[in-house]
């Protein structure tokens, strides 16, 4: 067996496991059950050792990987259409924590001692077993926790806060090239990319990375870290127009001596305070 | 400076503020950012006219 054997073994099977792990999917890189996991490691060892091995044939290899493959593609498949397939295949979670309580039953089940389930739950910075409302494992072998209400990070809802909903950010630019695909999402143009820049006092070539929020502002990194583009917040800014403009308002309201325009201006002075309420959580954001 | 300058300085804010919401209801991807920040547009608008109404009746008073 000489070097060029290998080279071209080598070449054949990483052409053959591109193809194969190609038409499998992404579901096998996460592993999800035992199944994926061995047809993983597997279809690995297989090539590993035909490349190596002297007396073997390649073509044996590679039906042992199609074999593999093959199955792992059909279970795939079974596993979409039954329910019942779907738990032989991928196995069932077992619970191990139910209303604050540890399942002795199921940790013997599956033969995790209680350390082991301490263990976990550190990983998932739970240093008390009291804190646990619901922890299941899942049949990849991890670990799921639900802590209880008390112990849960707070979030918008739990204090009543409106946040207004966000999109995605859009990349428009990329090592100084526009990207047309995500700039036609934002709703922008070339057009105002360039007047955006200029307002940063920059160019397109001279951007790094740039980025379109919900609002349509944009942030850019430039090349020259030196130079630090100003990103000025004209949401805040208008907010503080329209605050100050509401007190210009009150003012004018106390000034005056006119009783019909001192009442113009309070009723103004009001609606611009209930402007300024209904979309300070726009603004702030 | 006089009241008539001030209301007038006013209202130049108003329009400002007026023009701004629409712009950024314009380029909001939210639905929900974009129906309020038009809606406050809309309410802005109002209270330029009445201030406005406000500035002709002052004026022509100085007049006559």
């Amino acid at each position: 067996m000489t070097v060029f054997d290998v080279m071209y073994r080598s070449l054949i099977f990483i052409v053959v496991l591109f193809v194969v792990t190609k038409i499998l999917g992404k579901k096998h890189i996460s592993q999800l059950s035992f199944f994926e996991y061995i047809t993983g490691i597997t279809l690995g060892d297989i090539a590993g050792e035909v490349i190596l091995g002297e007396d073997m044939h390649i073509m044996h290899g590679v039906a042992g990987i199609l074999v593999f493959s093959a199955i792992s593609y059909i279970s795939d498949i079974l596993t979409l259409k039954s329910r019942k397939f779907r738990a032989v295949i991928e196995g069932r979670d077992t619970v191990f924590i139910q209303d604050g309580k540890i399942r002795e039953k199921g940790l013997k089940k599956e033969k995790y001692t209680i350390e082991d389930l301490a263990a976990l739950l550190r990983d998932k910075g739970v240093f008390e077993i009291k804190d646990v409302e619901y922890a299941i494992l899942e049949p990849k072998g991890k670990l799921s926790v639900l802590l209880k209400k008390e112990n849960q990070p707070l979030t918008a809802k739990d204090l009543n806060l409106f946040l207004p909903n966000e999109k995605e950010p859009q990349t428009i630019i990329m090592d100084g090239q526009v990207i047309y695909e995500a700039l036609a999402k934002t709703g922008k143009n070339i057009q105002w990319v360039k007047t955006e820049l200029k307002k940063l006092g920059t160019t397109i070539d001279q951007v790094f990375f740039a980025q379109v929020n919900t609002y349509g502002d944009l942030s850019a990194d430039l090349y020259d870290d030196q130079t630090k583009p100003s990103h000025p917040n004209e949401r805040q800014l208008l907010l503080a127009l329209i605050k100050r403009t509401q007190a210009e308002l009150e003012m004018l309201s106390y000034q005056t001596q006119e009783a019909e325009n001192k009442q113009i201006f309070t009723q103004n002075a009001d609606k611009m305070k209930v402007i300024q309420q209904n979309i300070e959580p726009y603004l702030r954001a | 400076m006089t009241e008539l300058n001030e209301i007038k300085k006013t209202l130049a804010a108003i329009k400002g503020i007026e023009a701004q919401l629409s712009i950024f209801a314009l380029s909001s991807r939210e639905e929900e950012a974009q129906i309020a920040l038009h809606e406050a547009m809309v309410q802005a608008g109002q209270i330029k006219h009445d201030i406005q109404k406000r500035i002709y009746a002052l004026e022509r008073n100085k007049t006559s």
